[in-house]
């Protein structure tokens, strides 16, 4: 889901290893909120038919990390987030979901939803032997029309409306200290904390 | 919207503060709102976290013994939604947290706003108001379109406090559903310690440390004199010396805490996203023009590995005086 301008990235996946390509470009869904992306994108995904979807785990703007519990959601597939590492395997797809003190080991029959964290590979460079054949494919283009919603989505059907944009108050320089020794470093930032109350 | 309904995470009936957090501000919003309070407690130990939270505002403390990983909550959060009516759903902005808000929204078709710092109501209207872009712009977003909305709320932010609460527990029936998602094991690979989201003061390293010993000794003796936690840079995760759950920055954590002590770390503009709204910033670093100096409160050059010891042991020193 992109405007035109994102097919060069879209082409990127392709060299990179992708069969096929399906973008979504159309103004009716430009602007759309966490649920509209959600209803737009498992629309489209769906009618892919896929065993797998996978996923980041967050954008590097919004980062909001909840698209991928989304999609699965209305997709109605199960949803395994955070992955570090995933494996299928005989019908199931089995991942280690990173926790706040190690992982978990989940599974799920498929088809179903992965999201990936940094952790789950080193993305491959594209070779120049995909670029080549990725110029060549062909990115199937769809628009809104073709994805038969029922509901509106774009800026006008979101469900989280931007009313404000604020720039916040620039953090400014603060003071630079020399620690000659360890001492003088140690002390010149206790005497801090007792200013701010910290100790 | 009118009643605030909070999702509780816990772990075997231990609530995240988080949590704790997102219960506190439920009463504040739904006095605003002029409706009531509600939180939401599912999965083993559910029994447990909901006598916790008997001492916090709520008017009703709803308890699910399911034990389906995330599907399990998001029913009881959708059963105790759909019971009260127009209803906003807080959930802590944490990975647990997420799943729960974001499938609840999909499944509602309702509104979600992420990494919540603050609220605004109008009648029975409610605004989020969040940084966005690592902190470059402040956005605000009107829930609208449906009885019910979803905000994400960054920890620390809110204050979690106890009361005199008299809320009522009730018992959510048993759906009988299979889960469709199975748990296999849960492999503890560090010590449960408080998470750099929630901690008040963090103290990270970075590619300065040089290894992974600093953050299982130097860094993490500092953080436990203050009560706080250990946090790193991308470029330290990156080297394996600690775990990606430590990283504050892009394609890690997002943090406010009160304090925060980079170590080692130049401040490049990745990390500089996930701290910037730290309330106070100190760095200690070799290098006085490191980029960190741009907007760090107290920059002290000079060598991590002496000063951090030294400090540890005046805060400590300083804590006893107090204690």
């Amino acid at each position: 889901m992109t405007p035109v301008s994102g097919k060069e990235i879209v082409r990127k996946a392709l060299a990179m290893g992708a069969d096929d390509a399906v973008m979504l470009s159309d103004d009716a869904v430009a602007g759309s909120d966490l649920w509209g992306t959600a209803v737009a994108l498992a629309a489209t995904i769906k009618a892919q038919s896929p065993d797998l979807v996978i996923t980041g785990t967050q954008s590097t703007d919004a980062i909001s990390g909840d698209l991928p519990g989304m999609i699965a959601e209305k997709l109605g597939f199960p949803g395994l987030t955070y992955a570090r590492k995933l494996e299928v395997e005989g019908g199931r797809v089995r991942v280690q979901r990173e926790t706040e003190t190690g992982y978990m080991t989940i599974s799920a029959a498929l088809p179903a939803v992965v999201s990936v964290t940094k952790s789950a590979n080193e993305p491959r460079y594209p070779s120049l032997k995909g670029i080549m054949g990725a110029k060549k494919k062909e990115i199937k283009q769809l628009a809104a029309a073709d994805l038969g919603l029922t509901v509106a989505v774009g800026t006008g059907g979101a469900k989280a409306q931007l009313t404000d944009l604020a720039t916040p108050p620039a953090r400014s320089k603060g003071q630079v200290v020399q620690a000659p020794d360890a001492a003088e470093g140690a002390k010149a930032i206790v005497q801090f904390l007792k200013e701010r109350k910290f100790l | 919207m009118k009643n605030v309904i909070a999702f509780i995470e816990h772990k075997h009936g231990t609530i995240r503060r988080s949590s704790l957090e997102a219960a506190t501000h439920a009463r504040t919003l739904a006095d605003q709102l002029g409706g009531k309070a509600h939180a939401v407690v599912a999965g083993p130990g559910a029994a447990q976290a909901a006598e916790t939270l008997k001492k916090y505002p709520l008017d009703q403390i709803h308890v699910s013994d399911e034990d389906r990983f995330i599907d399990g909550a998001v029913d009881a959060v959708e059963a105790v939604a759909k019971a009260a009516g127009p209803s906003l759903v807080l959930v802590g902005n944490t990975m647990i947290g997420r799943d729960v808000g974001s499938r609840f929204a999909a499944r509602v078709d309702c509104g979600i706003n992420a990494d919540v710092v603050d609220f605004k109501t109008d009648g029975g209207e409610v605004s989020c108001v969040m940084p966005k872009l690592g902190g470059l712009v402040i956005t605000t977003c009107k829930l609208t379109g449906s009885d019910f909305g979803v905000a994400a709320i960054r920890p620390n932010v809110f204050a979690a406090k106890e009361t005199s609460g008299a809320a009522q527990i009730v018992q959510i029936p048993s759906s009988g559903k299979a889960s469709t998602v199975t748990v296999e094991d849960e492999i503890e690979e560090a010590a449960a310690e408080l998470g750099v989201e929630e901690a008040s003061v963090v103290v990270s390293g970075g590619r300065g440390m040089g290894g992974p010993e600093p953050f299982t000794t130097i860094l993490k003796d500092l953080a436990e004199a203050f009560g706080g936690a250990v946090g790193a840079s991308r470029a330290a995760v990156d080297a394996g010396w600690v775990s990606h759950g430590h990283q504050v920055g892009q394609t890690g954590k997002t943090i406010s805490p009160q304090l925060y002590i980079a170590v080692g770390i130049s401040g490049a503009i990745q990390h500089k996203v996930g701290m910037r709204t730290s309330e106070t910033i100190i760095a200690i670093n070799k290098d006085a023009n490191a980029p960190i100096a741009e907007f760090a409160d107290l920059l002290v050059a000079g060598d991590a590995f002496a000063i951090v010891p030294e400090l540890t042991k005046l805060v400590r020193d300083a804590k006893a005086v107090h204690a």
